[in-house]
């Protein structure tokens, strides 16, 4: 600790909280004020680097429009434009309150509480939050956002593919590169400043990277190649692509598909189904050498590692097998089905030109150097893998559509038919499938391993259930129908729908919402149009008490009582870069365990979340069985479970505090001696990483599908479900299918040439969620960029409609909802189209920098069936618009 | 001996604003003041449009225009490289800012919040107005420079730590081996408005 003429001056390091990202910080702190932030170097995440929302933190610390006392809702009257008259009130009297209604609400039935939080606080949520609903006793827990921001088919589609929450090029030695809407490696993304750092240091290097895009996005601008493409249509691009690798140019990876996929196995004609080996019940492929079926996991023609030996099976053809005629190779189908994928069909949709498409796959193709392998130096020695250095990889702008699932699946197809998945230079899962641990400890350990018929489980996952195999549908028990469905993370429609309560009616849901408890999530503007998120979804709470930063819009509309959390600069987290699988060190650096500390005591009555959730346990009496959800809820998040001298005590006998718990874990993990004490000294724990921890595939035995068989059952099972509940047109749940296809979005059908723009939000790299519009040194710099606060609009496209350079101007859907905004002409946008930035547009007068800056583009959000994925649940996210001067 | 500079490279920075960001917080700088700044335009019609972000900060002249018009002595152009403002000498008349054909010179009248009026200032607010005032001031020209303070603690500049990609590398430009200076010479470095003939000390790689 230095001295100065002002008093002490300490750089203290912790994990920073402006995102999900979890990137690296140190703070510095002159005379007990927070004056400086930078990166912090022993962080992998971020290695010294910083974005503007991490080094903007001390603005959001000592932000006078921060809640810093409990209040209460003295006006009854709830939502949108309603005075809440709030009124201080002290922590006892707003706990007491909360633990009656709480009580209150066990007593009739415990499962009426649902937990809302924030993704920006995504490691904080696996303990208070879902610690909690396990002790609790409520399976309903949502993260707003979830299913329209977030990464609905995303997530589940790198789960499947990769055993991770996202994909990312294996930027270190990646040649060429296909970004489809995303800002991965451009200021966005998971662990986005690492990521940042890689692609510029493989633009540096050469890498190729093609944008699709409808705009000159960040990623577009930096591209070798920016490709406008009509919004929503990324999957039929990309089915178009695997056409043209397939039946145009012949470009595919038969070593990859035939070891490392379930392309060889056989299809049976009847009914799409494997044709299962009579005997042992496995599926089968065809030993090209032998002539004959064989299992798929007969030693003689499977290969673990790339140097193991093993026959050829067969990718194309028709074989009888165990008098079964007509069997057929899962590639052999794919390769027949995405023939109606030509250039030219694609073009139509997606007003991608035929030749650049049929070019851009050659290129892709021929970039993949398939044959070509590289010696990694592992723990094992030296070996031998594929170098594969192309990757396609995506996100929201492609993801955020009424066909998510398959448009993940198809982006990613590219990859695995191309064998450029978890090897040299490919598609990387991003946080790692694999991670063999800290070697003291063997923690955290995660690995994938084979289901029976062979394809890839997880090892450790953020949530309960797995992406594979599906959830097997089954009568509901939440309040938002989740439980019921196959495949998807998050869902909204049910909950948004006007008819809830008659569809809880309908599912037998046996009790109604009784009690929110929302952390930092501001979901009247993260979900849709904010009328009808409060009418038909908060305003069905009885009781809502919100740990939050600043009042939101979410609290002036339902919050009965505020209870002042304290921001991340403020608290312990224990575990920020995990649960595993979500924004970890990626690429060959080292594994970093990043903490939370506090730079400074909460300030003002601030409290931090997980220490009020702990005060709540207790006051409920249900401390034991939240240690319990804790211990429960460890091992799949966080690498294994808690030794037994470490693990929390779950009959109540001991009162854990928050540092004890953070403690544990840490400890658990990394030995006595390098528990919390030790962590805090550098802010993060680093050990080395295997090479086939990252360049996995060729060290693991399982397999990913090409081929989704098993998606079949799962839309036969839930079709059948809803039909016994009378549901019989729910969704179209014969999407659920083998193969992947292209829908269009309700933008593309709609035919009323009076809304004749598309419009869609993107993520400004100055922004994350709906927390950061307050910052107001963010707020200046957002300011200075001519797109941030703008409504970015073809200037002939603007001309031909009288709308000059800054026209205030309204938006307005087919639904008659309309939203503000001021336009930015640019040549730098597909000409029917507008480009909305951010969770922008506040309106609360508790926010006063962010208040009527930019658009709040969710308004013009429809949030019905029509906009939604049955595979994913997935909320679309472009509308069709007119635009019109305001006067 | 050491004369420092700047390498910024225009493929590698995509226009985050982390630069810009990482000088305000740790220059402490008020409202509309940004020593280090990212414009951004576009070029090009549709479909070949291109936008190009551009951070610019003092480019320490090795003629730097605002010392000749400087009536006091107070812009001083040290052994090192870098211009500084002697605070106690400069009168606030801004000829400096006038003169300095790239906009890299700040005058601060009056100390604002960034907040709406009428609240007191926060902690926070009361440290960085201090120390605003201790090494810069009201009234007087102010600047980049280079973050002198950090370069004796043998830090880089604020804006060269945060760089999320790499973009600025910061060495000694009398060293021909210095990283920045074989950059310069072996990617095509280049100055902006070299025939203004200040020659700035920060270069640029070209974008593609």
């Amino acid at each position: 600790m230095a001295t100065t003429t002002t008093g002490t001056d300490v750089w203290i390091p912790t994990c920073c909280g402006q995102c999900y990202c979890m990137c690296g910080i140190k703070v510095r702190v002159q005379n007990g004020v927070v004056t400086e932030v930078e990166g912090n170097p022993d962080a992998p995440t971020g290695r010294g680097s910083i974005c503007p929302k991490g080094l903007a933190g001390p603005a959001l610390l000592y932000d006078p429009y921060r809640v810093n006392y409990p209040l209460k809702r003295t006006n009854p009257e709830k939502g949108l434009g309603v005075d809440p008259k709030w009124k201080r009130i002290s922590w006892d009297e707003a706990l007491d309150t909360i633990v009656t209604k709480l009580k209150e609400c066990k007593a009739r039935d415990p499962r009426g509480l649902y937990f809302q939080a924030t993704t920006t606080q995504a490691s904080e949520i696996r303990f208070g939050v879902i610690g909690f609903m396990k002790g609790f006793g409520t399976p309903n827990y949502w993260v707003s956002g979830g299913g329209l921001h977030c990464g609905n088919g995303a997530h589940f589609m790198n789960g499947i593919m990769h055993m991770a929450w996202s994909i990312i090029p294996d930027f270190a030695h990646a040649n060429y590169t296909m970004n489809f809407g995303c800002s991965k490696g451009h200021g966005a993304g998971h662990s986005a400043v690492m990521n940042a750092t890689q692609a510029a240091d493989a633009r540096a290097r050469g890498n190729k990277n093609i944008v699709f895009d409808p705009f000159q996005s960040a990623q577009a601008s930096k591209a070798w190649e920016w490709v406008p493409i009509r919004v929503g249509t990324d999957g039929a691009v990309a089915l178009g692509i695997v056409n043209s690798l397939l039946n145009e140019h012949g470009i595919y990876d038969a070593e990859y598909l035939m070891y490392k996929t379930n392309a060889p196995y056989l299809v049976r004609p009847s009914d799409g189904r494997y044709k299962r080996d009579d005997a042992t019940k496995k599926p089968l492929v065809w030993d090209v050498v032998d002539k004959c079926p064989k299992v798929f996991d007969d030693p003689s023609v499977t290969r673990v590692q790339y140097e193991d030996t093993a026959h050829e099976v067969a990718l194309l053809g028709t074989f009888t097998v165990q008098g079964v005629q007509g069997c057929r190779p899962a590639f052999d189908l794919l390769k027949e089905h995405v023939k109606k994928y030509t250039p030219e069909y694609v073009e139509k949709i997606s007003w991608v030109p035929a030749a650049t498409i049929s070019r851009l796959a050659k290129e892709l193709g021929e970039a993949a150097e398939i044959g070509a392998t590289v010696t990694i130096q592992t723990s094992m020695g030296p070996k031998r893998i594929p170098k594969r250095p192309v990757a396609t990889h995506f996100f929201r702008g492609s993801q955020g559509h009424v066909n998510s699932g398959w448009t993940c699946l198809s982006i990613d197809m590219i990859n695995h038919v191309l064998g450029a998945a978890d090897t040299y230079g490919a598609a990387l899962g991003l946080g790692a499938a694999v991670n063999s641990g800290y070697e003291g400890t063997g923690k955290p350990l995660q690995k994938p391993y084979p289901c029976p018929d062979g394809l890839m489980v997880a090892g450790a996952w953020v949530y309960d259930h797995l992406p594979y195999p599906l959830h097997e549908p089954r009568p509901p028990t939440r309040l938002d129908l989740h439980d019921m469905f196959p495949t998807s993370i998050y869902n909204a429609v049910t909950i948004m729908s006007p008819q809830w309560f008659d569809l809880l009616k309908q599912f037998k849901i046996p009790y109604r919402p009784d009690v929110m408890i929302n952390f930092g999530s501001n979901s009247v503007m993260t979900m849709g149009n904010a009328q009808v998120v409060t009418e038909n979804f908060l305003k069905k709470f009885g009781f809502v008490f919100s740990f939050q930063l600043y009042i939101t819009e979410f609290e002036d509309a339902v919050a009965d009582i505020i209870l002042p959390d304290a921001c991340y600069l403020e608290r312990f987290t224990p575990a920020v870069s995990f649960p595993s699988t979500f924004s970890h060190p990626q690429g060959e650096d080292d594994w970093g365990w990043t903490i939370r500390q506090p730079v400074v005591k909460p300030l003002y009555e601030r409290r931090d979340f997980n220490e009020v959730m702990l005060d709540i346990c207790k006051r409920l009496g249900i401390s034991g069985k939240y240690f319990k959800g804790l211990n429960d809820s460890i091992p799949i998040r966080y690498g294994g479970p808690m030794s037994p001298e470490n693990k929390l005590v779950e009959d109540g006998s001991v009162d854990h505090s928050w540092e004890d718990i953070c403690d544990r874990l840490v400890r658990d993990r990394f030995g006595n001696e390098h528990g919390l004490e030790h962590v805090r000294k550098k802010g993060v724990f680093t050990w080395p990483k295997k090479k086939e921890d990252v360049y996995w595939k060729w060290f693991n035995p399982s397999r990913v599908p090409v081929y989704f068989e098993y998606f079949i059952d799962g839309g036969e099972k839930i079709t059948k479900l809803c039909e016994s509940f009378g549901a019989h047109d729910f969704l179209d749940w014969s999407r659920f299918k083998a193969l992947a296809d292209w829908y269009p979005c309700p933008t593309h059908t709609e035919d009323n040439p009076e809304y004749d723009m598309y419009t869609f939000y993107w993520r400004a790299i100055l922004h994350c969620n709906s927390l950061t519009q307050q910052n107001p040194w963010l707020d200046e710099l957002s300011a200075e960029d001519p797109y941030v606060y703008g409504l970015q609009m073809h200037r002939d496209t603007a001309r031909a409609k009288g709308i000059a350079e800054g026209d205030k101007v309204w938006l307005e859907n087919p639904e008659g909802n309309r939203v503000r905004g001021w336009v930015t002409l640019t040549d730098g946008i597909e000409p029917h189209h507008i480009a909305v930035a951010a969770v922008a547009g506040h309106w609360t007068d508790y926010q006063p920098i962010a208040k009527d800056k930019g658009t709040f583009f969710n308004d013009l959000v429809v949030m019905d069936k029509a906009h939604t994925d049955p595979l994913t649940l997935n909320q679309d996210i472009c509308c069709r618009v007119k635009i019109y001067k305001a006067d | 001996m050491t004369r420092y500079g700047m390498v910024i490279d225009l493929k590698r920075c995509y226009g985050c604003y982390a630069c810009a960001m990482a000088c305000k917080v740790k220059n402490h700088t008020p409202p509309g003041v940004f020593w280090a700044r990212v414009l951004k335009g576009e070029t090009g019609t549709f479909p070949s449009t291109v936008r190009q972000a551009l951070p610019v900060l003092c480019f320490q002249c090795d003629e730097p225009s605002c010392l000749t018009v400087c009536p006091t002595g107070a812009t001083i152009k040290l052994d090192n490289g870098i211009v500084i403002v002697d605070k106690e000498k400069c009168i606030g008349c801004s000829y400096c800012k006038m003169a300095c054909p790239y906009g890299a010179r700040y005058l601060v009248e009056e100390w604002q919040s960034y907040f709406p009026e009428g609240l007191p200032l926060t902690e926070l607010e009361i440290m960085q107005r201090q120390l605003w005032e201790e090494k810069s001031g009201i009234g007087v020209s102010t600047k980049c420079d280079f973050c002198r303070d950090r370069l004796e603690e043998g830090r880089d500049p604020a804006c060269v730590n945060a760089c999320p990609a790499n973009a600025r590398v910061f060495g000694d430009l009398d060293d021909p081996y210095s990283e920045p200076s074989q950059l310069i010479k072996k990617s095509r470095g280049f100055v902006l408005h070299p025939e203004l003939g200040n020659k700035p000390r920060v270069y640029y790689l070209p974008p593609r």
